[in-house]
């Protein structure tokens, strides 16, 4: 018997944050121009901001000492699964307090890493932000208060007090849509204004935007800090939902499965990247799902997936650029005006 | 005395010969072609695990034969990028951006394509292709100077290194072909109107590109305690901020940054570790802040693109 | 008349190569000045000193704003601008995947709808409409109104050249440089560029300052010609008088 809602759940729930990335992702690149191949690193930091932020403060709250019972130890992760369903007042403002904070930590880290890269061509942006991620993960791997190379585990989630896991999963699901919905409209009124279309001249021509007295740095630094601290939020969620988190989540792949996405949704159409989503995600679960059936040993499918993802942004380049969704111009009241005089010219 | 002589030395000039055998060639593909290119690490790790299947699979031992193989197949695979991709994308009129992404998507593929071609070797021969151990050739000595054994690997990285430089010289200062080639780098439009192909120069650049980053490959297996598919990757942040320093044009530049990358990575951090403790572990965010250091303060523009904004104000 | 641009004895060198040496030079308010040199000689650097891309290494260049002079070497592109310099390129530079309304909207300084904020709150509507009012009605004088929705890409080089030019008129920018605005299109469309150019002139009271080659065009419209040959000012005054300078002659026989 196949678990249709439960399936349903936990595609909708990993779509959802996957869908705040692709967005971020096509605001920052598709938009505006700036290669962000290191999507991972502000993912990461918001993960990491989250995860440890909950555990650390569960814990000393509730009257531990972490010199002594650290949430990494397995004292500690035994602690946070007892604490978890305490007290529902503790885990939601937590939970709150650690969505701020992801989305100021990896936002700030984005505006403060467009410093070296904002004079640069492409090829060292894209560069650089690409082994910024890598460094965050080796650093990460190293450093003990969260966890070494194990990571953190037993996260505290908001609802972990409901008794019941569906209503849990559903509450929790309902979150996520309505910070993706929240990304959304924010992200769709940047790239429908005078704003949005100062940006993509930006990517269309840097140079020439700066002759045209545009602040190209000042655009590209709030692009990122935008970008990334959206990012931060989907690392949070994402740190919740699988209660746990370690460097082994946050490689460069993750990047590139996001950069399929809004190629295949269409670089510069929002709808597109929530399109490009939606069916990356749809692939990844049918596939998980497909693999035990198919029975195949000598290949690990893991490799047949990643293997698809690079054809499928190579291939989509090559044949359709304008991915499924194309860019359609800036929609401002100035549409309206022009219809306007075209009718006027059409009847005088 | 230098910290950790005299060890810090040899490695210095052993990555030192690396470095340059995999960035010279990136920076070579980058000022003719204008295209970055994020699968060069695959050059690199393919010239490897040729090396590898042909001792793994054919039990050959000559390091001569496993880097002519590695030339051609990282020759032919850098040949392939551009035919089937890069350069349809440049006659469509795409960004360098959009090259750059295509770029990385192939990088993808050629990764996770290895992968399966060893789980595919390991199937038939059930020997670990995934972690393969150092090789040891028959064809390349030792050598014994004033006291010290130098290694297999670092007689064969300075004769691979050494050749590499001394041949481009030649090539691209004494010949036809390779003065076309530098005209092109120069300015292609003025390169087309005097009749040089720049198609076949831009081909051969990514044969030659290719070839010699996988044979700097080849060369790392007798180096390397384990190859793995990701040992290419593992060093595409020094190979990329070595050609950084060159400004992706300049091959003498290239040469100054390998230089420096591998002093600050063997004798810098054996200084920091005996003087200030830091782990050696800390080597790539060494490497990284050079990287921003250099972004910062003398920013690659010009042919690499570039924004001519200057944060502080300065007059003449 | 008043200058509305000065250069002084500007000298740019890049590695040990000279580009401009002393270089000195004036355009008149309401003027039509061309700069014309064989290639390599300077021309296009000294654009780039003017509109901010490179520093001089020597020398100074002054720009009028109301009132007085103010030094303007040394800024930012974006900064040089918002003094009232509008540029455009040898090939020219439009955003290709923008419209044409698009492009002419995106140029106006300092517009509310770009800040963050407002861009998020809304509130910037009634300047838009205002603007794409004035966008249309230069669409419409200059012929363009039917391309309005197309994009860049798509349009033929004449109007590109045209849309170029015409997008400048939504600043108040008094000074344009141009280079090479007859590059790569018809002698009969160079020759309606440089019309305009005449017109905006005469109804606007806007400066040109215009680097060109094909100088048999050129001089049949600036009032003022400079010639620089290696990066210095080899002659200058009318242009019948200057290219009938025998160095002028000289240095195009001898220099390409």
């Amino acid at each position: 018997m196949i678990d249709v809602v439960g399936f349903l759940v936990s595609w909708l729930t990993l779509l959802g944050i996957y869908s705040i990335l692709a967005l971020t992702l096509n605001f920052e690149s598709g938009v505006s121009g700036v290669t962000n191949f290191g999507k991972v690193l502000f993912y990461g930091v918001g993960a990491y901001t989250a995860a440890a932020l909950t555990v650390y403060l569960v814990l000393i709250l509730n009257g531990f000492d972490v010199t002594k019972t650290p949430p990494y130890s397995v004292e500690g992760i035994v602690a946070l699964g007892q604490l978890a369903g305490q007290n529902p007042a503790l885990n939601l403002a937590l939970f709150a307090l650690s969505l701020v904070l992801a989305f100021l930590a990896a936002g700030l880290l984005g505006y403060l890493l467009s410093y070296p890269i904002l004079r640069v061509g492409p090829a060292f942006v894209g560069f650089t932000l690409l082994s910024s991620g890598e460094l965050m993960r080796i650093f990460l791997q190293h450093f003990e208060p969260v966890g070494a190379s194990k990571g953190l585990m037993s996260i505290p989630g908001p609802f972990a007090w409901v008794p019941e896991p569906r209503a849990r999963e559903l509450a929790f699901l309902g979150v996520v849509l309505a910070l993706l919905a929240l990304t959304y409209v924010v992200l769709d009124r940047l790239v429908n204004s005078p704003l949005g279309r100062t940006l993509r001249a930006v990517r269309e021509d840097e140079v020439a935007a700066l002759c045209l007295g545009k602040h190209v740095p000042r655009l590209k630094a709030t692009v990122l800090f935008i970008g990334s601290g959206f990012t931060g939020v989907a690392g949070a969620l994402l740190a919740y939902y699988l209660t746990a988190v370690n460097p082994g989540m946050f490689v460069p792949a993750v990047t590139f499965n996001v950069w399929a996405m809004i190629i295949l949704g269409g670089m510069g159409n929002l709808r597109g990247s929530l399109v490009g989503a939606a069916l990356l995600t749809l692939f990844d679960r049918l596939l998980t799902f497909l693999t035990p059936q198919l029975g195949i040993t000598v290949i690990s499918p893991d490799y047949v997936r990643w293997f698809s993802v690079g054809l499928l942004i190579v291939a989509l380049l090559l044949l359709r650029p304008q991915g499924l969704l194309p860019e359609e111009p800036v929609r401002t009241p100035a549409l309206e005006e022009l219809e306007v005089a075209l009718r006027g010219g059409g009847s005088g | 005395m230098l910290p950790g002589y005299p060890y810090s030395i040899v490695n210095f000039l052993h990555y030192l010969f690396f470095y340059l055998l995999f960035s010279l060639p990136l920076t070579l593909s980058y000022r003719n072609t204008k295209v970055i290119n994020f699968a060069h690490s695959n050059f690199i790790t393919y010239g490897m695990y040729t090396a590898v299947f042909l001792h793994g699979l054919l039990g050959n031992t000559s390091l001569l034969a496993a880097a002519a193989a590695a030339f051609l197949v990282g020759g032919s695979m850098a040949l392939l990028n551009n035919i089937a991709v890069f350069r349809p994308l440049e006659r469509r009129g795409a960004s360098p951006s959009m090259i750059m992404i295509a770029s990385m998507g192939l990088w993808i593929m050629y990764n996770y394509l290895l992968y399966m071609l060893a789980d595919v070797a390991h199937f038939f021969s059930r020997k670990n292709f995934v972690s393969y151990s150092k090789i040891a050739y028959s064809d390349v000595p030792e050598l014994s100077i004033a006291g010290f054994t130098l290694s297999q690997s670092f007689v064969a990285s300075m004769l691979a290194a050494l050749g590499l430089v001394a041949a481009l010289y030649l090539f691209l200062e004494k010949t036809r072909l390779g003065r076309a080639m530098r005209a092109v780098s120069d300015n292609p439009v003025l390169a087309e109107v005097s009749g040089i192909p720049r198609d076949t120069i831009v081909n051969l650049t990514w044969l030659i590109a290719g070839g010699v980053a996988a044979v700097g490959g080849a060369v790392w297996t007798c180096f390397s305690g384990t190859i793995t598919p990701q040992s290419g990757d593992a060093m595409i942040l020094q190979v990329f901020t070595v050609s950084f320093i060159g400004g992706l044009v300049s091959l003498l530049r290239t040469g100054l940054g390998a230089l420096a990358i591998s002093f600050i990575e063997n004798v810098g951090i054996a200084a920091l570790n005996t003087y200030l403790g830091v782990p050696t572990s800390f080597r790539p965010f060494l490497t990284f802040a050079t990287l921003l250091t250099i972004l910062i303060a003398s920013p690659p523009l010009g042919a690499a693109g570039g924004l001519p904004y200057r944060f502080r104000r300065r007059r003449g | 008349m008043a200058s509305i641009l000065e250069v002084n004895s500007v000298s740019k060198r890049f590695g040990g190569v000279v580009a401009l040496e002393e270089v000195t030079l004036s355009v008149p308010e309401r003027g039509i000045v061309g700069l014309i040199g064989p290639n390599g000689s300077g021309k296009t650097t000294l654009f780039n000193v003017v509109t901010g891309f490179h520093v001089p290494d020597k020398g100074e260049v002054w720009f009028r704003n109301q009132g007085g002079m103010e030094r303007i070497d040394g800024l930012n592109p974006n900064e040089v601008f918002a003094k009232g310099i509008v540029r455009t390129f040898q090939v020219p530079r439009l955003f290709k995947n923008l419209t044409v309304l698009e492009n002419l909207l995106v140029t106006p300084w300092n517009q509310l709808g770009e800040r963050p904020l407002a861009a998020l709150r809304r509130g910037w509507e009634r300047e838009e409409r205002e603007l794409a009012r004035r966008a249309i009605e230069l669409l419409r004088r200059f012929d363009l109104l039917p391309y309005a929705n197309t994009r860049v890409s798509e349009l033929s080089a004449a109007h590109i050249k045209l849309v170029e030019t015409v997008r400048g008129l939504m600043t108040p920018a008094r000074l344009y440089l141009l280079d090479e605005p007859a590059a790569g299109v018809e002698a009969g469309v160079a020759h309606r560029l440089f019309s305009l150019v005449r017109e905006l002139r005469e109804r606007e009271g806007l400066t040109f300052f215009i680097v060109e080659h094909r100088i048999e065009i050129l001089t049949r419209y600036v009032d003022y010609l400079y010639v620089l040959h290696n990066g210095k000012l080899l002659a200058e005054g009318k242009p019948e008088e200057v290219i009938s300078d025998p160095r002028v002659v000289e240095a195009y026989i001898g220099g390409g």
